[in-house]
């Protein structure tokens, strides 16, 4: 009988246990930002250096606020926190060639660090702003940076890329039938390597409220940071 | 009234004591064995990039190897007496042990064995401390602006048309000293495989140096948590050539 | 109704006697959660809500409510509003408060008794050791591979920040707490401690801070680990006021608890007890409250500016403002050293105090033991930058702090020498409390010498900031600290409970615990050489198998520390009925009968020696005059003839 009892209760407490750890496991998983990811789409090839490589594209956008995007129309947790839509969980296929268009609606300013200012990294490092190509932007009007960059593994290929977003006017009016004003569109292209996780951020303090403007949205997965998967 | 033997015979008479030789014995095959792996912290470290490295590694497998003998003796001493004086049985042992309050031989042998010990680290310590801090004192060393910012690494070259660089790029065998601050929170400039590193604040420059002596590739790692992307706030310190570094500085606008 | 049932109501429930003696912690709970939602309301309503600092102003306010509001809901406030009042406590009040009659219930209540306060830190203690062990498990399940993505790394920042907190919590209180407070005065032949109130209000406050801490994880956590560095923490969310608010409370806790124990053992001391005779945990205690003193308003300052900083707008902290970063380093690491030595000193002399009692054998060099504690306690002030060498601080002082720091390891070595000789030629009887002492001797070894190596100014440039720091302060505070305490638990377990720990139980889950810690963080040691940072949420594949390792070692360590906890409370609801002095130990605490009066002893003893006469055989060397005169009859021998320590009254 004592055997017995004994059995139970260590049974109880070290299975209790791993329930209890278990459980607050999945409330914390869940806590962590959303894990749907946005996908390139492969259409045709390009001529490169290395060969014909497949061409993925992807299409992004960065917002005064949090409405449009993946947090839904009221705007999630932080309606009036800046964000990158519609996903911040990016995936392009491996050793392909790689052009993101970015659609950019917010304002700006000077930025902290120059270096953030140039095209790093792209094909030919340059960017398309609004049409034109350029290797850089006036680093006093900028509005959000798109700056990939690795994680630590030793088995994957490195990948640094940074675009700077030229910031729209503070005062320019919103486009008709449109929350936002007229936009600044940025397109760039780079290429993959081998498969690998990556991360990336915005590089422009554009936390407003926060310590050094880089609190709130711009440490938060989801609006100013995000993942970047390649394969 | 007997007085107290001679020094002689009493060294004599506690060299022959059972307690005495199981302990020694114990004690050297545990400090052999602890000793055989002494060399396995620098090996984990990997091999030395530079000088200061190389140091570092020196102290870790001399301090390695002299804590063997210290960690052996004390667990030979618990070990002997779990050995030779253990209870057998669950109840309270039915006698006290010998009512012992005290050793002056031996509190003195071991604060002065623990004492010259740690003479030994304070010399080997201060001797390093010069030798690591050699190359900052050099006569004309690469300077190399590092700034840390949330969270990527960002690099430039004042003496070489202030180009920069998401990379570092280092020629062999010269002295390089580094000026580091960051634009927003506290971050630690860690170059691993050459044994630097110094926080990044904003605000302030902080300054570490190093001769880069062998050519490869090595990891930057921020070593303060710095928020949400800390874990990848890393970067590659590339060590070429002298002609291969010109050619990279030259190749990104800048001029030698 | 039965009697029984009628009685057990009448203590849940008793009439008479006001306010007071209906407050438990139902009210308390009650108290903190509607003046939090008055003072959140009311800060919500009046103060602007767009930008983030009116959200840290709220939450400071919200959680200053709940503080106030639990403390008055649990009666922490009925002395002074009582004076205030005209209507002084009554005698039958204070046996009220100090939990006669009243059963189980004293439990949870604002009860002054400090056995009842002893059991009540047990219990937080091992609330805190739960959840930071719960978080524990789940650092290693994010680490398990390299980027397994289980956590995300705001997550993983902030339940990393958590278990580092809760568990510097439960490791400042878990020896000073319960046994400081059970034991210490029984051991030193007083009826309670010198502010009996005041011992309740700091463990109440203790109770309210961890609702606060916890809360963090819902107010998007902090992205700073325990020590809370700036200025990242003037940059994130509102957890990170929460966490300060913690702390605050949390250092006045401490500062209240260490007055009340050092007044406590400088003035209660039996007669004759002088300072020669106070037995080594004593000392021990002291002299860890006693650092505690100066060192956690350091912290309590820390946290103060940083509120200031977040809710005030005001700058101490950031560099553009004229503030420094450095200001809070060297605020928080002149806390953060000596603060681990209040951790490790109790654990440290509850093992000198058992080990005697297993080895049937006097303290080896008592007086060693002493100077070299004052030794450390005196040392440990002066070495805290050297958490700060790669820091750019103050680079020219990093030669003479690694003096300070590299000097600290003789008096930690004397500790040693006290063990050893202590257990030398002794009857080493290897229950539960011995072979923690034995645990002690290996990992506090292997935590000591790495800590050489953190100290060497030149090998900290390679392993600061690396997994390697947090292998080493694991090894001390963990391998000597809580080790330390399960050995303390399980040799006053029978005195606290009245019950034996199973033994059994014990075994099984010192031997899961101590194989799997030194799995752990042995994995940690070998992956913080090869270069992984510390608090990383994922890692380089070259650190793959170490941490791989070191997750499964730390299951193991969660498998043993639940099997303690069934050897707990099943022990404690069921187990054998203990004899009032199981082990034959000398202190005073095993001459009073289990379970312990409510007043302690019936006549204060008079102390005639100190309690390590093991194998001396001579009346005169018992610890008590009482039992002196019923080996030789009463009057005999004057007191020329006591023993080990000079005559007469204590000072």
């Amino acid at each position: 009988m004592a055997i017995r009892g004994t059995v139970i209760g260590l049974a109880s407490a070290v299975g209790g246990g791993a329930v209890v750890v278990a459980l607050t496991g999945l409330v914390l998983h869940h806590q962590g930002p959303n894990e749907s990811a946005l996908s390139a789409t492969v259409q045709g090839t390009e001529q490169t250096r290395q060969g014909a490589l497949p061409h993925a594209s992807l299409n992004l956008a960065s917002y005064p606020d949090s409405m449009a995007g993946e947090h839904g129309t009221s705007g999630g947790a932080h309606p009036g926190w800046v964000s990158y839509g519609p996903s911040a969980n990016l995936h392009v296929p491996a050793h392909s060639f790689v052009t993101i268009t970015i659609t950019q609606y917010d304002t700006g300013g000077t930025i902290t660090n120059p270096y953030f200012a140039k095209a790093v990294g792209t094909v030919g490092g340059t960017i398309t702003v609004n049409g034109k190509t350029e290797t850089q932007i006036d680093p006093d009007s900028v509005g959000h940076t798109f700056t990939i960059h690795a994680a630590p593994m030793t088995n994957q290929d490195p990948l640094f890329v940074s675009v700077p977003l030229p910031a729209v006017a503070d005062d320019a009016p919103n486009a008709p039938g449109s929350d936002y004003p007229a936009p600044n569109v940025v397109i760039f292209s780079f290429i993959t390597g081998g498969p690998g996780k990556y991360v990336w951020n915005c590089e422009y303090p554009c936390g407003d409220g926060y310590y050094a403007k880089f609190g709130g949205p711009m440490a938060t997965r989801g609006y100013m940071s995000g993942t970047f998967t390649v394969g | 009234m007997t007085s107290t033997p001679p020094f002689g015979e009493r060294a004599r008479s506690w060299w022959h004591r059972p307690e005495t030789r199981g302990v020694l014995l114990i004690w050297a095959v545990l400090t052999i064995v602890l000793v055989l792996f002494c060399w396995v912290p620098a090996h984990l470290m990997g091999p030395p990039a530079s000088p200061t490295m190389h140091a570092i590694e020196s102290t870790v497998t001399v301090f390695t190897a002299a804590a063997c003998p210290v960690a052996a003796m004390v667990w030979a001493i618990a070990l002997y007496s779990l050995l030779k004086w253990r209870h057998r049985g669950v109840d309270q042992p039915s006698e006290d042990g010998p009512a012992i309050r005290g050793n002056g031989v031996v509190t003195s042998t071991w604060l002065l064995v623990s004492s010259a010990l740690c003479v030994f680290l304070l010399i080997w310590g201060l001797a390093e401390i010069g030798a690591v801090s050699a190359p900052a004192a050099s006569a004309d060393p690469l300077v190399v602006d590092v700034t840390g910012q949330q969270w990527v690494w960002t690099f430039s070259y004042p003496q070489d048309g202030n180009i920069e660089s998401a990379d570092l790029y280092l020629p062999v065998n010269r002295p390089v000293v580094f000026h580091v601050t960051s634009t927003d929170v506290i971050h630690s400039f860690w170059v691993v495989q050459m044994g630097i590193k110094i926080d990044a604040n904003p605000g302030a420059t902080t300054t570490t140096s190093v001769v880069p002596d062998k050519i490869g590739v090595f990891d930057v790692r921020c070593a303060e948590l710095c928020g949400l992307l800390h874990a990848d706030m890393e970067t590659t310190a590339n060590v070429v050539s002298p002609a291969a570094f010109r050619s990279w500085v030259v190749a990104n606008g800048g001029h030698v | 109704m039965s009697d029984v049932a009628v009685q057990e109501e009448a203590l849940a429930h008793p009439s008479g006697g006001g306010v007071m003696r209906r407050l438990n912690i139902g009210t308390a709970l009650a108290g903190g959660a509607v003046l939090g939602y008055v003072a959140w309301a009311l800060a919500h309503h009046f103060l602007q809500t767009d930008q983030p600092v009116t959200s840290d102003q709220v939450t400071v306010i919200t959680m200053a409510g709940w503080t106030v509001g639990f403390l008055a809901g649990i009666g922490a406030f009925t002395g002074p509003v009582r004076w205030l009042l005209g209507k002084d406590q009554t005698h039958e009040d204070e046996m009220f408060l100090a939990g006669k009659d009243q059963g189980i219930w004293r439990y949870f209540r604002f009860t002054t008794d400090h056995k009842v306060v002893g059991i009540q830190y047990l219990v937080v203690t091992m609330v805190l050791l739960g959840a930071g062990g719960i978080l524990a498990m789940l650092i290693r399940a994010d680490l398990v591979t390299p980027n397994s993505g289980f956590l995300g790394p705001q997550t993983y920042n902030a339940v990393v920040g958590m278990h580092g907190l809760l568990m510097i919590v439960a490791t400042i209180v878990m020896v000073t707490g319960p046994f400081g407070n059970f034991i210490v005065p029984i051991m030193i032949g007083a009826r309670d401690m010198a502010f009996p109130r005041l011992n309740a209000l700091s463990l109440w406050l203790l109770v309210a801070a961890i609702p606060v801490l916890l809360s963090t994880s819902l107010l998007g956590g902090i992205p700073t680990g325990w020590s809370g560095y700036a200025p990242l923490s003037d940059q994130g969310p509102p957890g990170m006021d929460a966490f300060l608010v913690g702390v605050i409370i949390f250092a006045i806790s401490s500062a209240i608890a260490g007055a009340n124990i050092t007044t406590t053992i400088l003035t209660m001391r039996a007669r004759g007890m002088t300072w020669n005779r106070t037995p080594i945990f004593v000392w021990g205690v002291m002299a860890s409250v006693g650092l505690a003193i100066p060192a956690f308003p350091m912290f309590m300052s820390a946290m103060v500016l940083l509120g200031v900083d977040r809710s005030l707008t005001g700058q101490f902290y950031v560099a553009t403002g004229g503030g420094s970063g450095w200001l809070y380093q060297n605020l928080f690491w002149l806390m953060g050293h000596p603060e681990v030595y209040v951790i490790v000193i109790p654990a440290i002399a509850a093992l000198l105090e058992l080990t005697p009692v297993f080895a049937r054998k006097p303290l080896f060099n008592y007086n060693a033991a002493v100077m070299a504690i004052a030794g450390i306690v005196g040392l440990s002030l002066l070495v805290w930058a050297h958490h700060m060498y790669a820091s750019g601080w103050a680079p020219d002082l990093n030669g003479p702090f690694m003096l300070t720091t590299e000097l600290i390891s003789i008096p930690t070595g004397v500790l040693f020498l006290v063990v050893l000789g202590t257990i030398w030629r002794g009857r080493v009887w290897t229950t539960l409390p011995m072979m923690a002492t034995y645990a002690m001797l290996w990992n506090f070894i292997i935590g000591g010498v790495t800590g050489i190596y953190l100290s060497d100014v030149p090998a900290d440039y390679a392993l600061h900031g690396s997994m390697f720091v947090t292998a080493h302060f694991h090894y001390t505070l963990m391998g000597a600290g809580l080790t330390g305490a399960i050995g303390a638990l399980a040799y006053w377990f029978p005195k606290m409970t009245g019950r034996m720990l199973n033994a059994r139980a014990g075994f099984v889950s010192f031997w899961f615990v101590q194989i799997g810690f030194n799995v752990t963080f042995l994995g940690m040691f070998a992956v913080g050489f090869a270069g992984q940072p510390r608090r990383v949420s994922h890692y380089d594949n070259l650190f793959a198998v170490g941490n791989l390792v070191s997750t499964m070692g730390a299951y193991i360590i969660g498998v043993g520390m639940l099997i303690l906890l069934y050897a707990v409370v099943s022990s404690w609801r069921s187990g054998v009925i203990a004899p009032a002095n199981p082990w034959g130990g000398k202190t005073l605490e095993w001459t009073v009968p289990n379970p312990v009066p409510l007043e302690n002893f019936e006549v204060l003893p008079v102390i005639i020696a100190d309690p390590y006469g093991y194998g001396e055989g001579d009346p005169s060397s018992l610890h008590t005059r009482e039992q002196r005169e019923a080996v030789v009859g009463v009057g005999a021998g004057s007191s020329e003839h006591d023993a080990h320590g000079s005559e007469g009254e204590s000072s």
